[in-house]
């Protein structure tokens, strides 16, 4: 598919009108320039490419659709496609083709990463890159041309590229979006410049490489249309009408007759550094110069993009070993130096070294932008402020573990021991107050299991009250609970099973 | 007599029972607060409770000072930590006596240095209205520090030790006995910073 040259230009067969108007392209004449030019990347293959990375001809392999029972055929290389499989086939039909066919799943977060990473190296072109799910990149040119030296040498080096991807790729290059995206896909490897040449290269364009639905393809090849062309010959209305105005307006934007507005390709900025050990180093209290040098190089990255982060990787790199993986996830968003570097201090001195450590890695997460408030100077300690609160719950847990700082939020619920739950600090899900209305009091603490009474020396104070309820889930209970004052003048919550006889539960203390 | 009185009013002149005229936030009870110096529980330092066994009833004592600590809050309400329970603070019963759940913030460090670590940390924070620590044995210089960190983060540290701690010194402004009686709790002033003698106040609480 990937040609060193774009298509000669042939001239145009005389039915068509406009008379076609491809356009040799002649850098740095303005007659010439439209606009925008953008540079359309399609991988028919990314399916298969996402998955089976560098399958090439080796082996026949095919990704089938997940969720089909058919299982068919999305996307097959080459020599599968020699062997008689094609994209559509069912997965019996193409074994039975070819029995030792390699047979992946279609992933499509995996197919978005390629197309993420795909969206990056076309960064390299223009800042304008808007991603074409599920396989197009599409990049807009035109004020990169005179950086690159012109429209060859741009496409060269785009195909240069892909080639060295080892991806299957075709280009475009079209004054629209769409016109773009349908040439690639037409593989016609064609540099078109002039705005007003599409509509004579309708003709050209098979319905396929509009990937419409394929009943309404279907429909259409059923009507006598063959390409664009027939289409843009159409009555409006009427093509409206039956297919929906969305294709129109596709059409539309194909031939340049309206514009195609492009969501721009943001690549999210991250801070990942790396720094050799000048000696390795068996014990953490070795790693923290270098610690402090990453921490400071952090600090200024942030610093200059007003930015904080929510987590941080720490990778402890060994010689000949895999590193140690150390992940400090904070409850709020920090831009602070001073107060990630207590977090990571903290979360090393919990960590063994399994070996000397060669090298460090340090890594955040996605950047936030940081929003400034200013501390009162009077208040302070008056309300919690949720950044200092935040800083609280990270030392907390970067010491004690995540699991040993929570909260408690109340559940609906009429047995004891599951109206309450753990949750996260601040984040209990509402309960009506008075919760539920009108119940005896409950003990302030209570036990995590009840415990048996062995010997049970005291009074009963109030009770009983029955709590027979939960058979539905296999935990039901059938107690008997009382208010009793041990001899040591604790007011006790106990229990009693029904029916009689298992002896008493000591379930809470009111504290 | 007079004479005396406007001696009193002296700028100069410095009385015990005002000592840096600690802010305070009431018990709840009026003849514990009568009996406190400043009428209440003092903010911003250290005050210990010594039971005979968990569950007396310190925590009834305590619960009108921390609905009104809790909701004294202009801007986002403060937490209220709970720093190693010996049992889980069970959040129906919470909101029943007027507590919200969303504010309470348990922390069960395992090892006893981590609990002294993590009661300095939560009050140096500022941002709990008031924090509950049974940290268990103690050295004056560790509960010092507490007493420090109490004062810079204007928090108070509530602690609750066993009665066996009665006879060690303590840095605590107020140091409290309390003791179980016929559904009721006799609470004896051990210490108080600014206050009069030491004596015993029986309390009905339920």
């Amino acid at each position: 598919m990937l040609e060193g040259r774009p298509a000669t230009l042939t001239p145009a067969p005389a039915s068509h009108r406009p008379a076609l108007e491809l356009v040799p392209v002649l850098p740095g004449v303005a007659a010439l320039r439209t606009r925008e030019l953008w540079l359309a990347a399609y991988f028919p293959r990314l399916p298969l490419d996402a998955l089976l990375p560098g399958s090439g001809q080796a082996r026949a392999a095919a990704v089938t659709a997940p969720d089909d029972p058919r299982r068919s055929i999305v996307a097959c290389n080459e020599r599968a496609t020699r062997q008689g499989v094609a994209p559509g086939m069912s997965l019996n039909a193409a074994l039975a083709l070819v029995p030792g066919l390699r047979v992946a799943e279609r992933g499509l977060p995996a197919e978005a990463a390629l197309l993420d990473r795909l969206g990056r190296w076309a960064l390299q072109f223009t800042p304008m890159v808007s991603l074409e799910p599920p396989s197009a990149v599409l990049a807009e040119v035109r004020g990169s041309l005179d950086l690159f030296g012109g429209v060859m040498a741009l496409w060269r080096r785009a195909l240069a590229g892909l080639s060295a991807s080892g991806l299957q790729a075709s280009l475009a290059l079209a004054p629209t979006p769409r016109a773009a995206l349908w040439l690639a896909r037409a593989d016609l490897a064609m540099t078109v410049t002039r705005a007003d040449a599409m509509p004579g290269l309708a003709a050209r364009l098979p319905l396929a490489c509009l990937q419409w639905p394929e009943d309404t393809v279907a429909t259409l090849q059923g009507l006598g249309l063959r390409n664009v062309a027939d289409l843009s010959r159409l009555p409006r209305a009427g093509f409206a009408a039956r297919f929906g105005p969305q294709l129109l307006n596709e059409l539309d934007e194909g031939l340049g007759r309206r514009s195609m507005p492009r969501r721009r390709h943001v690549v999210p900025e991250r801070f990942d550094e790396r720094l050799e050990l000048p000696a390795a180093a068996e014990l953490v209290a070795g790693l923290q110069p270098a610690i402090e040098c990453l921490l400071g190089r952090l600090d200024a990255f942030l610093r200059a993009r007003a930015s904080g982060v929510s987590v941080l990787r720490l990778d402890l790199q060994h010689r000949g070993q895999a590193p140690t993986r150390l992940r400090v996830a904070l409850a709020g968003m920090a831009g602070d130096a001073g107060h990630l570097r207590e977090l990571v201090r903290e979360r090393l001195a919990q960590c063994r070294l399994a070996a000397p450590v060669t090298a460090l890695r340090l890594r955040s997460g996605v950047l936030l932008p940081l929003t400034l408030c200013d501390a009162g100077l009077f208040e302070r300690g008056r309300s919690a402020d949720p950044e200092a609160t935040a800083r609280l719950l990270d030392r907390l847990r970067a010491r004690l573990g995540q699991q040993s700082v929570f909260g408690v939020s109340p559940v609906p619920e009429h047995r004891p021991e599951y109206a309450w739950r753990v949750a996260e600090p601040g984040r209990t899900t509402p309960v009506p107050l008075p919760w539920p209305a009108a119940h005896p009091e409950r003990p302030l603490w209570m036990l995590a299991e009840p415990q048996p009474l062995d010997c049970w020396e005291g009074a009963l104070v109030t009770g009983p009250e029955r709590i027979e309820t939960g058979w539905w889930d296999g935990h039901d209970v059938r107690r008997d609970y009382y208010v009793a004052l041990s001899s040591a003048g604790v007011r006790l919550w106990i229990f009693r099973e029904r029916p009689p006889g298992q002896g008493w539960f000591l379930h809470g203390v009111f504290g | 007599m007079s004479g005396v009185a406007e001696l009193l009013r002296h700028p100069a002149l410095w009385r015990g029972s005002d000592a840096g005229a600690p802010r305070t936030v009431s018990t709840g009870f009026r003849h514990l607060d009568a009996r406190l110096p400043g009428g209440g529980w003092p903010l911003s330092t250290l005050i210990e409770f010594l039971v005979p066994a968990a569950g007396v009833g310190e925590i009834r004592l305590l619960l009108p000072a921390l609905r009104a600590l809790a909701a004294a809050t202009p801007g986002e309400p403060r937490w209220i930590a709970w720093l190693a329970p010996p049992h889980l603070p069970y959040a129906p019963a919470l909101a029943d006596a007027g507590l919200d759940p969303a504010r309470m913030l348990v922390i069960r460090p395992r090892a006893g240095l981590d609990r002294l670590w993590a009661m300095e940390q939560a009050l140096r924070s500022g941002v709990c209205a008031a924090v509950l620590g049974w940290i268990g044995a103690a050295g004056d210089q560790a509960l010092r520090r507490l007493k420090l960190a109490a004062e810079e983060g204007c928090t108070p540290g509530f602690l609750l030790r066993p009665s066996a701690h009665r006879a060690e010194c303590s840095p605590a402004a107020l140091r409290l006995v309390l003791t179980p009686r016929d559904y009721g709790l006799d609470v004896e002033i051990l210490k108080s910073r600014g206050g009069g003698p030491a004596r015993i106040e029986r309390l009905s609480i339920h």
